[in-house]
């Protein structure tokens, strides 16, 4: 009986309530981004960097993998140092560089990465084949379209100009062996792979034996930490990184979005509250005479607090319910706009659905909805009910 | 030449950030390390123009002289005589990079680095537009491996990332309007049905629908002005507290959140008006009910 | 046998700006099991009050009130509920029935808060209803029927909980003269089924049909204090 009454006396004025809900839901639904927001991008930093398994990388000291154009030199003596640490079970070597191909008159500047397909972590394969040998290529849909060219074509590639000469440097014909999706460039930005000692080859002395950057790969039961402290003792002119110090650098320099988040979510939970505190409290006090009627045929307080109480429930639930929904949708549009950040990496994403952070963000905003009407209800049910009773008559 | 997206990082997002800097970030391939500050090699010392914050976290002065090198330990460091002390620009894609700035003379930089003759850019001042034109043409159309923009460009292109979070921004806020319409109108709803007694007896006693519907307006018009007056002033305070923290958090003198004129009339206009438009709701709903059943009866 | 109904020197003060307003000055009286009581007497003579602290909805300033056994004036306000619940049925003047609830659901709502079954709550409510003629009513809202129709409600939820005491203010107030008197008769069968009826009334006819008639003026009773 109480949870019909709550749910009649919503309906008693449905555009009032639909109102209340639609603002519910959206402050949830804003709730609920800025929780996806704040808790996601760390969790789903994580997992972007796991995405091949590698919990560690290695970079130039000082520096964060390809925050400059600085290589680690002897890559080779480098890499078998590291594999002979214990708890390192794989290493994949990364070189980054431009390269050009020239495309009737125009030319396309591709970011290049020299791999060992035996071990790389930069992409997945879509169609076609992965490399074999040295002639082959592996390039996103970003650069065949841009270049107009197809799996199996060859083309010409450089990786430097001479402007003196004007002559193009490490030129070298290829051919297109697949497609892949690149984890770690943006979707937009021409990305092609190639064996890696061809590209240090094409870039002559200054990339003979270099690398950009070394993802390591720790055994199963290694602590990833323990054999980071390992690597740096291998050499002082590289700087490992775990995926906790990653993360921690990323979110320093995320931190605005974190307390946009923060700022935004506690602003967002307020105002649901308000509203929901805001209706009950009015719609109690408009229906004092009927709680002293309630009371005088023997309705017990807490009854109708209970019943008071269960409206505020049921709204601040619908809400809820309806501000998941939105919330989700809006999350999705706010994510189209994020990635538009040049050269954000596809497979980033700013706002992560975490079942258990939305069920405590919208918990919360119910539970709001339960305190809202315990004191009012509980006032309009302490009335004289002679008194009110005279006064709703007289009214 | 443009400075390729990063993969496989951290610094892949921090840079997705903060890429438009990336073609326009001062070289900084060398790590100033600190020796000493006493002047030595007077004849052969060059100058350097370090961060502040630099100087400042290593307690280096003007005049202090340190040892540059190519890479830790190297043994070629070179001294140099702190001229000049950098203030970080009041940049947003700049204030959020932890790594210091110096700036030293290009040929030594190029001599320390192995650089040779190259360099990463160089910005060209022509005669006139048309200069400007056929000389984006001749390199464009003749180079093989860099290209030459506008500075103007330039300024569009890195100007991307801001663009995204302006986007973002607008987003939140029209989010956050649809919110406060709903809310507001509810409100509104609430407070006038409260009063559907007087507006009954109004009725009964002759007075018309248009005057009770515009003296609600009115009423709604005074308040939505108000609170937005209110809004205002919060919001200037938040704005304050907002600069103070990330002016301090960023060691910058960059403005993080500004009130301007236009944001404060579009404020006070969009309230105005959600407030007169749920009064005129409201009220219509009321005055179109019988007086008699306002009462009750 | 003892009183279902004993009344002591009740008083029933109000305060008015400056001074008290004496609502009731020292009122006392006796109802027997069975009996039907009609309180008249001008606007403003403590009729209501004296019903309301009937009813335990009010607290009197003094004297003692004593209802099947149960000193009302010394309950808490919980027990004074609880005790409204189970032993007293009260109707208004102006019916106040919820109007989100159905007329069948109106009457089940006090068995619903004394916790009785669903089906004893569903069989009683036909009966109740059965009873004040309005069964094939039992799904209309009150907006859906007449005074008399919803008065007739108001009765049947009074009568909910089988109370010990029913009590009535103005019931025929809002009613017109041929309503009023079906009303009357709805109250002639009741108190001759056996219900314990204390009405207060401006109406001549109603005052007439109780068996026994209280007059009261400037909060004393002026006549009919014994049966």
């Amino acid at each position: 009986m109480p949870f019909r009454l709550a749910f009649l006396a919503l309906l008693r004025h449905p555009a009032r309530t639909m109102l209340a809900l639609l603002g519910i839901a959206v402050s949830a639904a804003l709730l609920l981004d800025m929780v996806m927001l704040a808790s996601g991008m760390r969790e789903n930093f994580q997992g972007f960097l796991l995405i091949r398994g590698y919990q560690l990388r290695v970079a130039p000291k000082g520096t964060l993998p390809f925050d400059s154009e600085a290589t680690m030199d002897s890559a080779t003596m480098l890499i078998r140092n590291i594999l002979r640490i214990p708890g390192v079970s794989a290493v994949s070597p990364v070189l980054g560089a431009q390269s050009q191909t020239r495309v009737r008159d125009s030319t396309v500047t591709a970011f290049t990465l020299g791999i060992d397909p035996a071990v790389q972590g930069d992409y997945e394969l879509l169609r076609g084949q992965d490399i074999t040998d040295s002639a082959s290529l592996v390039v996103n849909d970003s650069w065949l379209a841009l270049t107009q060219y197809r799996i199996g074509d060859s083309v010409s590639l450089a990786v430097g100009y001479d402007p003196q000469l004007r002559t193009v440097l490490g030129q070298r014909t290829v051919v297109v062996r697949g497609a892949a999706r690149f984890f770690y460039t943006g979707a937009s930005q021409p990305t092609v792979a190639i064996l890696l000692p061809v590209l240090q080859g094409m870039g002559g002395s200054a990339r003979r034996d270099r690398v950009s950057l070394l993802m390591v790969k720790a055994a199963p039961g290694a602590d990833a930490e323990v054999v980071r402290s390992r690597i740096q003792q291998v050499s002082a002119r590289v700087s490992a990184i775990s995926l906790e110090g990653a993360t921690a650098q990323v979110e320093q320099r995320l931190a605005y979005f974190r307390q946009l988040a923060l700022v935004l979510g506690s602003i967002s939970l307020a105002v649901g509250v308000l509203l929901v505190t805001t209706l009950i409290t009015i719609g109690v006090n408009e229906r004092a005479g009927e709680i002293a009627v309630l009371r005088a045929i023997g309705v017990a307080k807490r009854s109708i607090v209970w019943q008071v109480v269960t409206e505020g429930l049921v709204l601040s639930g619908l809400g809820a319910l309806s501000g998941l929904a939105i919330g989700l949708v809006t999350a999705q549009w706010l994510e189209r706009i994020l990635a538009d950040f040049p050269g954000m990496p596809a497979t980033f994403r700013f706002f992560v659905f975490q079942p258990r952070d939305a069920g405590i963000a919208l918990g919360m905003l119910a539970a709001a909805g339960v305190l809202a009407g315990i004191y009012p209800s509980w006032r309009a049910a302490s009335l004289p009910i002679a008194g009110t009773l005279r006064r709703e008559a007289v009214a | 030449m443009t400075r390729g997206v990063p993969c496989g990082f951290p610094c892949a997002v921090p840079c997705a950030v903060l890429i438009a800097l990336c073609t326009l970030a001062v070289a900084t391939r060398t790590a100033a390390q600190v020796i000493d500050s006493a002047p030595t090699h007077p004849a052969v010392v060059r100058s350097i123009a370090l961060d502040a914050r630099l100087a400042t976290d290593f307690g280096l002065r003007l005049g202090d002289t340190v040892r540059v090198s190519a890479a830790p330990g190297d043994t070629g460091a070179e001294p140099v005589v702190v001229s000049a002390l950098l203030a970080r620009r009041a940049d947003p894609s700049e204030i959020a990079r932890s790594e210091y700035r110096a700036r030293v003379h290009l040929d030594q930089l190029q001599r320390l680095i192995g650089y040779g003759d190259r360099v990463d850019r160089f910005a060209i001042r022509t005669a006139g537009d048309s200069a400007r034109g056929t000389l984006l043409d001749a390199v464009n159309t003749a180079a093989f491996g860099f290209r030459a923009w506008p500075s103007a460009e330039i300024a569009v292109r890195t100007s991307r990332t801001f663009q995204v979070v302006r986007r973002f921004h607008r987003a939140i806020g029209v989010i956050t309007i649809v919110a406060s319409a709903a809310f507001l109108l509810c409100i509104l709803l609430l407070k006038i049905d409260e009063r559907r007694r007087d507006v009954a007896a109004l009725r009964m006693m002759g007075i018309s629908a248009g005057t009770i519907v515009r003296s609600v307006v009115l009423e709604a018009g005074i308040i939505a002005l108000l609170g937005s007056l209110a809004g205002v002033v919060f919001g200037v305070v938040v704005a304050r507290i907002v600069n103070w923290h990330f002016q301090g958090v960023h060691r910058t003198t960059l403005a993080f959140t500004l009130v301007t004129p236009e944001t404060i009339a579009f404020a006070c206009v969009l309230s105005v008006v959600l407030g007169v438009v749920a009064g005129w709701l409201a009220a219509r709903r009321l005055v179109g009910v019988p007086a008699l059943t306002l009462l009750g009866r | 046998m003892t009183p279902l109904v004993q009344v002591r020197d009740l008083a029933r003060d109000y305060s008015m700006g400056r001074g008290a307003v004496h609502a009731l000055r020292g009122v006392s009286f006796d109802v027997e099991q069975g009996e039907w009581v009609a309180i008249v007497g001008p606007s403003g003579c403590g009729k209501s009050t004296l019903l309301n602290l009937l009813g335990a909805v009010d607290t009197p300033a003094a004297g003692s009130l004593t209802i099947a056994g149960e000193r009302i004036d010394q309950l808490s306000d919980g027990a004074a509920t609880a005790f409204r619940l189970r032993r007293i049925g009260f109707v208004f003047q102006r019916f106040y029935l919820m109007p989100a609830l159905s007329a069948a659901e109106n009457v089940e709502l006090p068995m619903a808060e004394a916790r009785l079954p669903r089906d004893a709550r569903q069989s009683r409510v036909q009966e109740l209803l059965g009873y004040v003629g309005l069964a094939e009513r039992a799904g209309h809202r009150p907006s859906q029927l007449s005074g008399g129709e919803q008065q007739r409600v108001a009765i049947a939820r009074a009568l909910a909980n089988r109370p010990a005491l029913l009590l009535a203010d103005e019931p025929t107030g809002e009613l017109d003269a041929a309503t009023g008197l079906e009303m009357i008769d709805l109250f002639r069968r009741l108190n001759r089924d056996g219900t314990t009826i204390i009405v207060v009334t401006h109406d001549a006819q109603m005052a007439a049909a109780a068996g026994r008639r209280i007059q009261m003026r400037d909060g004393a009773i002026v006549h009919g204090a014994s049966a």
